[in-house]
């Protein structure tokens, strides 16, 4: 019964809402208002590297880290992982080889190395 | 006939789209059960991955729900991660302004970052292809079929995943397969790089604002080498 009393708690569901509008904030107001917005050449040129820095940015902090810690050595499994996930990329230009060698690679480091 | 192309062209999205599911799917596993250990009850995750559709969103705002963080910071915090897709919008704005605005609107809450990178490559590849719309909505249509499944699955096994499986890698390694063909060229080397770095060095500021950081002086790098690569171009043109 407490279970269903903490899924009508107001504060959470306040907080659903809240994220849910920060979605529509950002990916339909632009949409929505069309052509009336137009951006200077400079702010263009900027949107056309954006994709490139931000997936760049969320990458690195995903594997630079290890519980809130930076760990950039050869500890880090999940780095070394993702350095072996641009490798295969660049060569296969597979996503699936890429997902699976990297997670291999990780798995093989992470739970096979420990047992040598 | 034209009906029938543009259902082909939805399911071209759709198809085009599947060899980049095992990240999607790895992702939204993660999601789901990053929700349920860090405090959410089933329901509410339930509720919270149908309605906002936003994994790293979702993922950044629960340790401030958790701690009952006000509203506001709550929804300021998924605004500043979902940033990038005013980016997207943003480029992807002109294709779609023939449309009415409740097509609109529904066009932007259902993009994702890697249906908007497949659907950038094909306007890339075929700049006039026909049924433009329809590709796009088939593509993140099963985007979030995908999302959503494998949310809703990472849920429900949130007790019986253990952490130690690093499954969150497989979503890492899906954006490292999107990142590194957008470098090929000097400045978007530079400048992803330059966010990396950056990202990693103001990691520890509130609100995950270390990523807008990384972003903005990303941007900042590429753009200067664009410009200096400009430049040079065309200085060796008049000599």
């Amino acid at each position: 019964m407490t279970d269903l009393f903490d899924t009508i708690d107001p504060y959470v569901w306040l907080a659903i809402l809240g994220v849910t509008a920060a979605t529509f904030i950002t990916r339909s107001s632009l949409f929505v208002l069309g052509a009336r917005v137009q951006f200077p050449p400079v702010v263009e040129a900027a949107l056309r590297f954006a994709p490139a820095c931000a997936l760049a940015a969320i990458v690195a902090a995903d594997l630079a880290f290890i519980e809130g810690q930076l760990s950039i050595d050869v500890s880090n499994h999940k780095l070394i992982a993702g350095c072996i996930g641009i490798v295969i990329f660049s060569i296969t230009r597979s996503i699936i080889g890429t997902i699976g060698g990297g997670m291999i690679a990780f798995w093989l480091l992470h739970f096979w190395l420990p047992m040598l | 006939m034209s009906e029938s192309s543009r259902r082909d062209a939805a399911l071209r999205g759709a198809r085009e789209l599947l060899p980049l599911s095992p990240g999607i799917f790895a992702w939204g596993l993660v999601t789901g059960v990053a929700m349920v250990k860090s405090g959410l009850s089933t329901v509410d995750a339930t509720i919270l991955s149908l309605l906002a559709y936003a994994g790293s969103a979702q993922l950044a705002a629960m340790p401030l729900i958790a701690t009952l963080a006000p509203l506001w910071l709550v929804t300021l915090t998924a605004i500043i991660v979902n940033l990038r897709f005013v980016v997207y919008t943003a480029l992807l704005r002109p294709h779609f302004t023939h449309l009415s605005a409740g097509r609109r609107l529904w066009l932007g809450y259902i993009i994702g970052d890697i249906m908007f990178v497949r659907f950038t490559s094909l306007l890339q590849q075929e700049p006039n292809y026909p049924h433009k719309v329809a590709y796009y909505t088939g593509g993140a249509l099963a985007n979030w079929v995908i999302w959503q499944v494998s949310s809703l699955i990472g849920i429900f096994a949130a007790s019986v995943i253990p952490p130690s499986w690093g499954l969150e890698l497989a979503g890492t390694l899906a954006l490292v397969a999107l990142l590194v063909p957008l470098c090929r060229q000097w400045p978007a080397l530079a400048g992803a790089t330059a966010a990396a770095v950056v990202a990693v060095l103001a990691h520890s500021l509130p609100l995950r604002l270390g990523l807008l950081c990384g972003v903005v002086v990303g941007i900042a790098v590429a753009l200067l080498v664009d410009q200096q690569l400009r430049r040079r171009t065309s200085s060796e043109r008049v000599s």
